[in-house]
């Protein structure tokens, strides 16, 4: 097949994202979340 | 099945786990945009997915068989069973492609007691 010539990149070795590889990784600190939890009766 | 399949501790075929992943896994035609796929672009990405892993098994010893599970049920989804020639090329290529991902996602790899695809059936 003439196809191979336009490889794409094998999905080996593709690693996921570092927040999906880590779970138990906490962003650093100063870091913003990007969600402010809510706390029920606060305002 | 919610048999126990017994795991052999040596075997020409080893089996990938929930590996491949239709692009139209969510809604059968459909992409995950809700877009509909081409038959045919479904086709390209299938035999993307078994050239890379044809060309990444073969590093690792003779591939006799390799079986692609393209299913959309539940069970067996996206398993991949590859045999090789040879035990100890199977052994070879689980060692290698252990703790490795593929297209963002860990690779589960275990020996498969199969060794006739026409007669793998659950007993």
């Amino acid at each position: 097949r003439s196809r191979s010539k336009s490889k794409r990149i094998s999905g080996f070795d593709m690693a996921p994202p570092q927040s999906a590889l880590l779970p138990g990784v906490t962003p650093p600190t100063g870091q913003l979340l990007g969600t402010t939890p809510t706390v029920p009766g606060l305002f | 099945c919610s048999r126990l399949h017994t795991k052999p501790s040596i075997s020409p075929t080893l089996l990938l786990s929930n590996m491949y992943q239709r692009p139209d896994m969510i809604t059968p035609g459909v992409d995950a945009q809700g877009q509909p796929i081409d038959p045919q672009k479904m086709q390209e990405h299938f035999e993307d997915f078994y050239e890379d892993l044809f060309e990444e098994l073969s590093k690792y010893g003779e591939i006799e068989s390799l079986n692609i599970c393209d299913n959309l049920a539940d069970h067996m989804v996206g398993n991949v069973y590859v045999q090789f020639r040879e035990e100890e090329q199977a052994a070879n290529a689980l060692k290698n492609l252990t703790g490795r991902f593929y297209a963002g996602r860990p690779i589960i790899v275990d020996f498969s007691p199969v060794t006739d695809f026409r007669e793998a059936t659950c007993r």
